[in-house]
């Protein structure tokens, strides 16, 4: 006999999901350390999250965060470069750095066996960073390389000229990460040394650990590793907004492209808890994730583009919203059109049936955001990142399924300004400028792939 | 070793359809995967793409669920859905949480058997419009994106099913027809030619149950007999030269090797990583750091079911030629060739590889798709332990011997410039 197939199936029990537990405890030299005990695997990650991102870079030395975090982990303590990576590879440890705004961010993985030494390695580059001239001439070479190569990217140009001309071209957030040219040649080792003087201590930082170790012997061995690294007094000048609303039609050429890089949207206010989850709601439903409003009109109904999406993207001091896709050429101004069109339609309301789908849809995969190691370590860097309660992780479904379709649709009218727009589209020049013209004003601002002012047309 | 020996069981329905149960009661989370044993290399001339465009039909609706509706019942339920087309197969993925094991049973059993009534021309335009994008974002309008298909096509053999991209050829694009796609449902979307793995929390005579109710009444079609495939044989060198819209030049190399799990698979993904894997590796040490002539550089083996190749990729620096870059590079290989490698470079490989193992058994959806991988490529799911033990039993001579027999043949040689001129 044949199944009746018809009948879609639901849920077969409750289930009960336990969040893992945190435990906050600082080492002798203040260091905050923020861990979760995680036994399943023989595996350890850590974390150092430095509050030293990239609006602290001081003005004409912009990328100064980024080079100082290419130079970190070139030399150390007894060892080289060079000596040092091949300490962690032969131990199979993965040592990672990076930087982005607000942060620089130093991590390890590695098997439980070999965390003692891994630990070791780690806080040698943590407290014991050489800054030797000849590696820094080869890293500041790496990154001028690196600029020429990002004029052949249309996303990467698309993003990072977004966001500076978004937040006004002025404020420490607008500028990209890795800096200008002009900057990156004005920087010495001496800027870089005094960068870690500056940033790189305990007091402005927190280790984020979570695997199989035990509470008492990681604080041991983070003690016993970090513990000439000292704090100080912190002189860091407060965030000042230089931020200033810029809406219009931008334009950068890029020749004999196939499709065209779209960005639109416009400065949002900074993450605030009180109004975090109807934003983030609103969002799941108008751009957040497939089965999003703009989605599946950009993709399922017109096939303009492979997905589209929106966000609000938020740095510590400051927020903006954006949508973003790529389209075929001949279809961005109707791309363009159509994503304007969602974002004054959301501002109308949305229904209890997408409220309700997006509220069961973020509860229901909430479980899937702590199943890696990484991935818990990630949200606790979050959660100390944007200082947020406590009882955060405890509170968050709760907080989702409070939220009401009264407060998405007054967040709606709050947070979305179809009337302050920035649009800015990366593609073939001669192709895009019939198709922008018009669409909210007559005037097209060319810019270079920098996002600086050419010509207006 | 222990974490890497993972308890499961499988069997086969009587249609054919072969079934993979692993038990990690971890996370409330459950993870369904399933390959069915058709990618790009079942193609044929002038409809490339057709198995990806495939996959992404498959997530247009069914019979008992409409467009759109695929997605939305299973974000509804907290998860999360993919799939994907390589050479060799097309894998379709979710992980839910595990109270809608049954969901994610019936929405894939459903597509299994009742695609084709709910297929239309305009779903098929829509997607044809999609997928056309895809290819244009991910290659046609990324810098040197086209490399790896000039790569394929001109060391496979012309008809070799790995010498066109799994993305197709964009003329092909427009001539999908819906008869197109009926056809390839009915040649290789079958039970019988379809492996589904189910990992995470459940319960196993539960799951049994489901699968049965789901998957035992759906219909066995005949595959067709795999099409000989023909040998990779390079008489001489390939030297392509191309303009494009870049700022630095790019040299790419690649060699035909062997296929997947063949003698020296595991040894060529140890020279990869021990030329460009770290720091310390030959050719990164070499050309990015201390000469400083590249700005990037990353040598790895590929491998499929039936053939594979080495590449090596590098960047100059502006105002380096390309000639310096490839002399470089052979300059290594021939010290591979007569001195091999150290034992110390060995171990290191070895230990990150082992680590990297350990480390990808955190996550339920990549446990499961990797059941599968192996199920595919060696019969036996569990074979986390035998693969490592492939690069722990890597030998020094091994690597000498491999390097000599593969690195001294002809190779294929792709050099991208810019439009106009270089950087300085």
């Amino acid at each position: 006999m044949k199944l009746d197939r018809s009948k879609k199936p639901s849920a077969s029990i409750e289930l009960s999901f336990m969040l893992p537990e945190v435990e906050n405890f600082k080492l002798d030299n203040g260091l905050d350390v923020i861990f979760v005990k995680r036994s399943h695997l023989p595996i350890l990650r850590l974390n150092l999250v430095v509050n030293c991102g990239t609006r602290t870079d001081p003005i004409h030395k912009k990328g100064l965060a980024n080079l100082f975090t290419l130079m970190i982990d070139e030399g150390a303590d007894e060892y080289n470069g060079l000596e040092l990576m091949d300490e962690f590879d032969i131990l199979g440890t993965n040592f990672d750095l990076s930087c982005n705004n607000d942060g620089v961010y130093v991590g390890l993985r590695t098997l439980s066996e070999n965390a003692d030494r891994s630990i070791e390695l780690f806080s040698k580059v943590v407290t014991k960073p050489h800054f030797d001239d000849i590696s820094f001439a080869r890293e500041k070479r790496k990154v001028l390389t690196r600029m020429i190569q990002l004029k052949d990217d249309p996303e990467e140009i698309a993003s990072s000229a977004f966001e500076y001309i978004v937040l006004g071209k002025e404020d420490p957030y607008s500028y990209p990460i890795i800096g200008y040219e002009d900057d990156i040649n004005n920087i010495s080792i001496e800027d870089i040394k005094s960068f870690y003087k500056s940033y790189f201590v305990p007091n402005n930082s927190a280790l984020i650990a979570v695997g199989d170790i035990s509470k008492e012997e990681l604080a041991e061995k983070l003690n016993r590793y970090l513990g000439n690294w000292k704090p100080k007094a912190l002189d860091i000048e407060s965030y000042k907004s230089s931020i200033k609303e810029s809406p219009g039609i931008f334009l950068i050429h890029k020749e004999d492209s196939v499709q065209s890089e779209i960005r639109i949207g416009h400065i949002s206010e900074k993450r605030d808890e009180h109004d975090y989850f109807q934003r983030t709601l609103l969002n799941n439903i108008l751009g957040g994730q497939f089965s999003s409003r703009i989605n599946l009109n950009l993709r399922e109904d017109k096939g303009y583009t492979y997905g589209a999406f929106s966000r609000f993207n938020y740095f510590k001091e400051c927020a903006f919203f954006y949508a973003s896709t790529s389209v075929g050429i001949e279809n961005t101004g109707n791309a363009v059109k159509e994503i304007i069109k969602e974002l004054n339609l959301v501002r109308e309301g949305v229904t209890e049936k997408e409220l309700e789908f997006a509220q069961l849809s973020t509860i229901g995969k909430y479980p899937a955001n702590f199943e890696t190691n990484q991935q818990i370590a990630h949200n606790l860097t979050t959660k100390y990142l944007y200082d947020l309660p406590n009882d955060y992780f405890q509170t968050y479904l709760e907080r989702i399924r409070d939220v009401s379709i009264e407060q998405v649709n007054k967040t709606a009218k709050d947070h979305i300004h179809t009337d302050k727009l920035v649009i800015l589209v990366v593609g073939d020049r001669e192709k895009l400028i019939t198709q922008l013209k018009g669409i909210t004003t007559d005037k097209i601002t060319e810019l270079d792939y920098l996002g600086n002012e050419i010509t207006v047309v | 070793m222990n974490v890497l020996n993972l308890d499961y069981e499988k069997y086969r329905l009587e249609n054919g359809l072969e079934v993979i149960l692993h038990q990690n009661n971890n996370h409330p989370l459950v993870s369904v995967n399933i390959w069915y044993k058709a990618g790009s290399c079942n193609e044929r001339k002038g409809k490339t793409g057709i198995a990806h465009l495939f996959e992404h039909m498959m997530f247009q609706g069914s019979e008992n669920v409409p467009k759109e509706m695929h997605f939305r019942y299973i974000q509804e339920a907290g998860g999360s859905l993919n799939g994907s087309t390589s050479f060799d197969r097309t894998n379709y993925y979710e992980k839910v949480p595990s109270n809608f094991l049954e969901l994610i049973l019936w929405l894939e059993s459903d597509r299994m058997c009742m695609l084709l009534p709910s297929l239309t021309q305009e779903k098929l335009n829509n997607q044809v419009d999609v997928v056309r994008n895809e290819r244009l974002e991910r290659y046609d309008n990324q810098p040197y994106g086209l490399a790896w298909e000039i790569i394929i096509n001109n060391l496979y053999p012309k008809g070799h099913p790995y010498s066109w991209p799994t993305i197709g050829y964009l003329a092909d694009m427009n001539s999908y027809s819906l008869e197109d796609v009926t056809d390839f449902f009915n040649k290789y979307y079958s039970p019988s030619n379809a492996c589904l793995t189910i990992a995470g929390n459940f319960d196993r005579e539960k799951a049994k149950e489901l699968v049965n109710k789901y998957f035992s009444d759906i219909e066995s079609q005949k595959t067709p007999d795999k099409t000989v495939i023909p040998p990779v044989i390079l008489e001489n060198n390939k030297v392509i030269m191309r303009k494009e819209n870049v700022q630095l030049e790019r040299l790419y190399m690649a060699w035909p090797t062997e296929k997947a799990f063949d003698t020296y698979d595991s040894s060529l993904d140890i020279i990869g990583d021990i030329l460009s894997g770290s720091k310390n590796a030959r050719l990164y040490k070499s050309l990015v750091y201390d000469k400083e002539i590249a700005q990037d550089v990353s040598a790895y083996q590929y491998s499929g079911k039936y053939a594979g190749h080495f590449m090596i990729i590098a960047t100059a620096k502006p105002g380096v030629e390309l000639s310096l870059l490839k002399e470089e590079i052979f300059k290594e290989l021939e010290k591979i060739s007569t001195n091999g490698v150290t034992q110390k470079e060995i171990f290191r490989s070895k230990n990150g590889i082992k680590s990297s193992f350990i480390f990808s058994m955190q996550n339920i959806e990549s446990l499961a798709d990797q059941l599968n991988f192996y199920n595919f490529y060696l019969g036996e799911p569990n074979s986390f332990n035998f693969d490592l033990s492939r690069y722990e039993n890597t030998t020094e001579e091994m690597i000498k011997e491999c390097v000599n027999k593969y690195f001294n043949k002809s190779h294929v040689e792709l050099q991208i410039s810019p439009i106009n001129g270089k950087a300085e």
